[in-house]
């Protein structure tokens, strides 16, 4: 009896110490995953230590405590929300604290706590009609030509021009301190929303701020899809008894002719140069990718294989190669091809994968997976980022729910998608690497987010 | 024939009947009992008692990873002020013995012969970190250090102060350079203390150019993931508008450590 225990306890030691060791191993090899990502989407591993005090009135106008507020908070998130700066909490500040270039003390700031690297500062002042800001960003540590940036703006003197002036500064802030990559804080995104009772077109800002309806069809439409200049939406919509692409001008306010196809025409997907358009539709009984210009003409039928074809995405740095879902091996995975259909690469092999969004550098992808699909599976629905290239991918969304429609910021450092975790259908949006998860809408049922271009 | 013994008398059971009843019994009456005593007349509801030694996750907004580790080129110690401030030193003079001359910064390193004519010497101020000393790149001298490498920049265009009017240009060279150097690309068997030294210029537009290796390690794989780390980056960012040059110069060396 006391050698079978022994054995017994000895065996279940052993497999204590394989299964600690595995895990040990598998947690290292996520740190090495995690670094790729950070490299390849610019969210770099070492980050910036900037300090970002409120910007004072330079004023005495009653309006500047609403403009302020405006200004600051904006300012504030756009900075946080880049991916690139670690921000210095506002509880470690010296209390004196600058607006202009001969107020900076060097040596408050650039010592523990606040411990900080560049400054940004600035002053606010409303006078008549108009509102000027004036902001500064200081490298700290130089104190003999600190000065990065110096900017002035003026605009007529309302918050929403407030909020305007503060994005600018962050992406002018961003651009000089990220290595020439343009800041997102101005760009839009468009999606679809329940609230007015049927499936429409909004636009929202990045940051969820300034929801508004675009299309009053009065019918159900999906997957939006801004153009390249931004004046353009494609998107699908039920027309008459079929669904058709529609083009909705932001310039005009209205919808723009575009032809219709016969059966069921769905998912357009832009070109980077803006004159192309890739679409899936089932003219010929069996839906395929087809590519057509911009007014929808030239069409030319791009895959072949029996098996729906659906969800086409182009190669934003090539324009050459378009990645899409195919059920033509049974359950939809994810492929990549040229972009007249030759070298068919299939890139998932196992579940149900859906929606992918191609990288602004070309290096990755990602797209919505099942991994594990069928009676008696969990049937969680991820984001996933793969690398096209080593076919490397890491899942990004842990939380539950069901996470769907990623679509990549033009700064290939965010991803914006709709998730059910909340309880009810909303969009959010996360750094590329999985961090600072954040919700940007609240009311109705808001799915397929689409990031604009710039 | 086979014979198919039936057994007139009965099998016994009444002992062993009684026996399980008694056991039976007993065990409920035990059950009963240790509830009433030791429970108090109440079960434990399912998942209370705090769930004993179960881990718990935390949200965070970035993966902790460890830092790198920081090794400068000194191994010898000396007076440099390093990265916090120094208090002033209390001078005390013996008026008989002659003053022991101050041993100050000595750059005890090797340096490249060729960035010395070029390199932008301005006086080390008290919040500056000395060339090659200190940890990670906080002050306008680039320091380059990524995970396996470490090395320095110098820039040259201008009037050869590229490096002390723009340090924050430099830091972004030096930390896209670093985040596009992927070690994997070295072959595994190099050990240390082999340098390669690296040339390019960065357009007005902040697209790096004519990466050229000026002097090689030996070690083919070390000489060519320096030049891919910088061909991977597509800009730097544009120069900035101050500086008059069409392109700026860059010469950055490295040291391998496995």
């Amino acid at each position: 009896m006391g050698t079978h225990d022994n054995r017994i306890w000895v065996w279940h030691k052993a497999l204590a110490f394989l299964s600690g060791a595995a895990l040990l191993l598998g947690a290292t090899s996520l740190f090495a995953q995690q670094d790729w990502i950070r490299t390849g989407t610019g969210l770099g591993v070492e980050k910036v230590r900037l300090a970002v005090p409120d910007f004072k009135a330079s004023s005495s106008d009653g309006r500047n405590g609403d403009l302020l507020k405006a200004f600051n908070d904006t300012l504030w998130n756009d900075l946080d929300n880049a991916g690139i700066f670690d921000m210095v909490s506002k509880s470690f500040y010296p209390l004196r604290q600058p607006s202009s270039p001969n107020e900076v003390s060097f040596g408050d700031w650039n010592i523990p706590p606040p411990n900080a690297s560049m400054l940004a500062f600035g002053g606010l002042g409303a006078s008549g009609d108009n509102v000027t800001v004036q902001g500064w960003l200081f490298d700290l540590k130089n104190t003999s030509s600190p000065q990065v940036l110096a900017k002035q703006y003026q605009d007529k003197a309302t918050t929403d021009n407030a909020r305007i002036i503060a994005h600018k500064f962050a992406d002018e802030i961003i651009f000089r301190l990220g290595g020439g990559i343009q800041g997102i804080a101005e760009s839009k995104i468009v999606f679809i929303s329940t609230r007015s009772g049927h499936k429409e077109v909004w636009s929202m800002d990045y940051d969820g701020a300034n929801q508004q309806q675009l299309t009053k069809l009065g019918s159900i439409s999906l997957s939006p899809r801004i153009s390249p200049d931004g004046s353009r939406v494609a998107f699908s919509s039920i027309v008459g008894s079929s669904w058709q692409i529609l083009l909705y001008s932001l310039d005009l306010g209205r919808t723009v002719a575009f032809p219709r196809f016969g059966g069921t025409n769905v998912s357009p997907a832009w070109a980077p140069d803006g004159t192309r358009i890739a679409f899936s539709s089932s003219q010929s009984g069996d839906p395929e990718l087809y590519v057509a210009d911009n007014a929808g003409h030239n069409l030319k039928r791009v895959t072949t294989s029996p098996g729906p074809d659906v969800s086409p995405v182009w190669n934003p740095k090539t324009g050459a190669q378009l990645a899409f879902v195919s059920g033509r091996s049974g359950l939809p995975q994810i492929y990549t091809m040229e972009a007249d259909g030759t070298n068919v690469q299939k890139l998932t092999d196992q579940g149900y994968a859906v929606s992918p969004s191609w990288s602004p550098n070309g290096q990755f992808l990602v797209f919505s997976w099942m991994r594990k699909y069928g009676p008696g599976a969990p049937g969680a629905q991820d984001i996933y980022i793969m690398d096209i290239v080593s076919r490397q991918w890491v899942q990004l969304t842990h939380d539950g729910g069901r996470n769907d429609f990623p679509s990549w910021s033009p700064d290939g450092r965010h991803i914006v998608f709709q998730s059910s975790r909340s309880g009810s259908e909303q969009i959010w949006s996360m750094l590329a690497d999985g961090s600072n998860v954040r919700q940007l809408t609240t009311s109705g049922g808001n799915s397929q987010p689409n990031w604009s271009w710039k | 024939m086979a014979a198919t013994d039936i057994y007139l008398e009965h099998a016994p059971w009444k002992r062993p009947l009684l026996w399980s009843l008694g056991l039976h019994g007993g065990l409920c009456a035990f059950i009963v009992f240790y509830t009433a005593v030791f429970a108090h007349g109440r079960g434990e509801i399912w998942g209370s008692g705090g769930g004993g030694d179960a881990m718990s996750a935390m949200i965070v907004s970035s993966i902790p990873l460890p830092a790198n580790e920081q090794q400068t080129q000194n191994v010898l110690a000396n007076e440099s002020k390093g990265l916090t401030q120094s208090q002033p030193k209390v001078e005390e003079k013996e008026p008989e013995a002659i003053a022991i001359p101050d041993k100050e910064t000595k750059q005890t390193h090797a340096k490249k012969p060729s960035i010395e004519k070029n390199k932008p010497q301005p006086e080390p101020e008290t919040n500056q970190i000395p060339y090659g000393e200190g940890g990670p790149v906080h002050g306008p001298y680039a320091a380059f250090n990524a995970g396996g490498a470490q090395g320095g920049f110098s820039f040259s265009g201008g009037s050869g102060d590229f490096g002390s009017r723009f340090s924050w240009y430099v830091q972004v060279v030096q930390r896209k350079v670093s985040e596009n150097w992927m070690k994997y690309e070295v072959d595994p068997n190099v050990r240390d203390g082999r340098r390669v030294y690296i040339t390019f210029e960065v357009a007005r537009n902040g697209a790096p150019k004519n990466v050229q290796i000026e002097q090689s390690s030996g070690i083919p794989s070390l000489d060519y993931s320096a030049v891919r780390a910088i061909q991977r980056i597509d800009t730097f960012g544009p120069l900035p508008s101050d500086y008059a040059g069409s392109s700026v110069g860059v010469e950055f060396w490295f040291d391998y450590k496995h």
